[in-house]
């Protein structure tokens, strides 16, 4: 194959291989959609990465998530976004996103931060895992330098945001803690125009990089891949443990968190998981906590497995509705009820959505516009 | 049995870097040696008879400890005289940065011997994945489309996780994403990457070249711990060169008062998998070992793993 082109055309959501050229991008970028077209980078950035420690007798321990890689000079982590520069441990996407995008925030998925609104959307090549369904494994799945990356520094994000009316930032796509510095500092540069930042997250990350991120984000949308550790281990190449802490620690921050769990035909679809999942959400983070189930499509090394029955899906959000949770969701199943908003107390449509689309917001002040039971989140 | 020739500088220990014309003594001994066949060029030629070849090289650790110009220049005109069109030799790696770095000069053109990356414009990797146990990549295009024979022609180093960097280690250079597969010191992924289907297919010969060896603080270049052992090793199995080159970093390590690998907390275990998975030779009792001493002049004489 040829080199790739991974800079996604903006609002069609499709891998684009000529997308940096201006004449997709007039009205959508606004002014700068020139500086952006040409300004394809060269070079990796070798911008000194994050949390990590120097080991005794050389190399460095990274600290960004919990595989805590080992890494001699010239060598890269499991990520393969981080580079050993004698033992001064380098990032090397910092500014550098391969793929960028407005995206209803709907498409995240957060459905109580703000529907309807957009989402200025990028992501840098590489990830902490490698789960066998994973949809944008063509970019996450890549070392940097085999993608086609962009320049886009982070103080230049707020005035995208701004001309293209996307009150928010979302780092998502492949993992956000692999381009953690790139992130950070964006955020950083979003607050201070009021811009809001959503990471999309595995939450496969430490507790120290997490903790001292929260305080500039504003959503976190965390996909909890499966509720059992041999699935993390087969089919997520992870761990669950670490991803629980990071629910919880997000939570207790006060952060907006949605959780999304992809439903994968005979691998992690049985009641009994749907049961613990529920009860999970339940004890740890709260019954108001928006839980989202997923509907499969046969990708990257799972194309052997069939596309989730909605039967499934349905029966999932029953377990989980009957375990108390009070917003559960389907998603990947344009116009099915249950994507639609509903509130917990007198059952009346608060937001109906079809697929990315608003068609009615009946919460009024966080409360519900029929019995005023708050309802929880951001509108 | 599986036929490894090692072939020595003599006396041993006492050059930093070969020349062009060591290397084409040292490349016709080991041919000579390792087919049984008098005549160099036709010895090459009965392991590599026609096509594209692809001499997949090992640049990480830049102009320190790369593999050498001088050699890759000496096989490559013994293809040519064994037959092969200069065009039709591609000396290669992941990156052309790489290649650079360690002084290679890139050539993507239709004239001379070619030189170039998997991230040359046009290249890149194969479009669907080759799958092989736990290993799931895509393959360079230059193995899989533009080569139809590769010689592998890693250096010789220790490895802060997999403890051998040789033959299969230097494998990881032709996939996109080989961090994905260091794990468990390497096993079983780096058999399971040599199992991939056009790498397995299209592996005729590895040269591992053992001049300066890095017996500890690798893969990168750490000048504490090189020796020079002067030595190139040549095989057609690639399980069987890489366990010698073991036998090498192991008695190198005990020479300097090192640890073994194994207590390093870095054992070798993806020879005994690739063994296992029908790749070659890893049991040293099944390795028909043939050490040979070369001098400047080309006169050789048997020799040791050891220098004692």
């Amino acid at each position: 194959m040829d080199r790739r082109f991974f800079l996604r055309c903006l609002g069609c959501g499709a891998v684009a291989t000529t997308v940096l050229q201006s004449d997709l991008l007039p009205g959508i970028l606004g002014g700068i959609q020139n500086a952006l077209a040409f300004d394809y980078a060269k070079n990796l950035s070798s911008v000194e990465a994050r949390y990590y420690k120097k080991l005794e007798g050389g190399g460095i321990e990274c600290g960004i998530c919990p595989r805590h890689c080992h890494v001699t000079d010239l060598e890269r982590g499991y990520c393969g976004t981080r580079e050993n520069h004698q033992d001064i441990y380098k990032t090397l996407v910092y500014g550098l996103p391969c793929s960028i995008n407005i995206d209803p925030i709907e498409k995240k998925p957060l459905f109580h931060f703000y529907p309807g609104t957009n989402a200025f959307s990028l992501a840098t090549a590489g990830c902490n895992v490698n789960c066998k369904f994973c949809q944008n494994w063509d970019i996450s799945q890549s070392r940097p330098e085999q993608t086609d990356n962009i320049n886009l520094p982070p103080e230049a994000i707020p005035a995208i945001c701004i001309e293209n009316k996307a009150p928010t930032i979302a780092y998502t796509y492949s993992e956000p803690t692999i381009f953690y510095e790139y992130m950070y500092d964006i955020a950083s540069q979003g607050k201070k125009k009021g811009i809001k930042s959503a990471m999309i997250t595995g939450g496969y990350i430490e507790k120290e990089p997490l903790q001292n991120l929260l305080p500039l984000m504003d959503a976190i949308k965390v996909d909890l891949k499966g509720i059992r550790e041999d699935y993390y281990k087969n089919i997520v190449n992870g761990e669950l443990k670490p991803v629980l802490d990071a629910l919880v620690q997000i939570k207790k921050s006060g952060v907006w968190l949605e959780i999304v769990y992809l439903v994968v035909p005979t691998l992690n679809d049985s009641d009994a998981e749907f049961g613990e999942l529920a009860k999970w959400i339940k004890t740890n983070l709260g019954s108001e906590v928006p839980l989202h189930f997923s509907k499969f499509y046969p990708q990257y090394l799972l194309k052997n497995l069939p596309p989730t029955p909605q039967k499934t899906l349905e029966t999932a959000h029953e377990i989980c509705k009957a375990e108390g949770l009070e917003f559960v969701y389907l998603g990947n199943l344009p116009g099915h009820p249950a994507e639609s908003t509903y509130c917990p107390q007198c059952g009346k449509m608060l937001i109906e959505r079809r697929g990315y689309k608003i068609y009615q917001n009946n919460i009024k002040a966080n409360l519900c516009s029929n019995c005023n039971r708050y309802i929880p989140g951001f509108f | 049995m599986s036929r490894v020739v090692v072939i020595r500088l003599s006396p041993p220990g006492s050059v930093e870097n070969l020349d062009h014309e060591q290397y084409r003594i040292f490349l016709e001994s080991g041919l000579k040696n390792l087919t049984g066949i008098e005549d160099a060029k036709m010895a090459l030629q009965k392991l590599i008879p026609s096509g594209t070849v692809g001499m997949k090289t090992n640049c990480l650790a830049r102009k320190f400890n790369s593999t050498p110009i001088p050699l890759t220049a000496a096989m490559a005109d013994f293809l040519k005289e064994s037959g092969i069109d200069e065009n039709n030799v591609i000396i290669w790696e992941r990156t052309n940065r790489e290649l650079e770095m360690a002084g290679f000069k890139l050539n993507a053109s239709s004239f001379e011997r070619r030189c170039l990356g998997t991230d040359t414009n046009g290249v890149g990797y194969s479009a669907d994945f080759y799958i092989s146990g736990d290993v799931n990549s895509l393959v360079s295009r230059i193995l899989t489309e533009m080569v139809d024979h590769n010689i592998n022609m890693p250096v010789l180093k220790d490895h802060s996780i997999a403890g051998l960097s040789a033959g299969l280690k230097n494998l990881y250079g032709t996939i996109n994403n080989p961090n994905k597969w260091h794990g468990n010191n390497c096993d079983p992924y780096a058999a399971q990457v040599a199992a991939l289907e056009p790498i397995r297919k299209k592996n005729r010969l590895t040269i591992i070249d053992a001049i300066k060896v890095q017996y500890n603080g690798g893969p990168g270049y750490d000048s504490r711990y090189i020796e020079l052992y002067n030595g190139l090793i040549i095989s057609d199995d690639p399980i069987a060169a890489d366990r010698i080159g073991l036998e090498i970093i192991e008695y190198l390590r005990k020479k300097n008062n090192l640890p073994s690998l194994a207590k390093a907390q870095r054992p070798v275990k993806y020879l005994a998998t690739a063994e296992k998975i029908g790749l070659g030779i890893a049991d040293i009792a099944k390795i028909d070992l043939k050490v040979m001493m070369v001098d400047n002049q080309g006169r050789q004489k048997p020799g040791s793993l050891t220098d004692g």
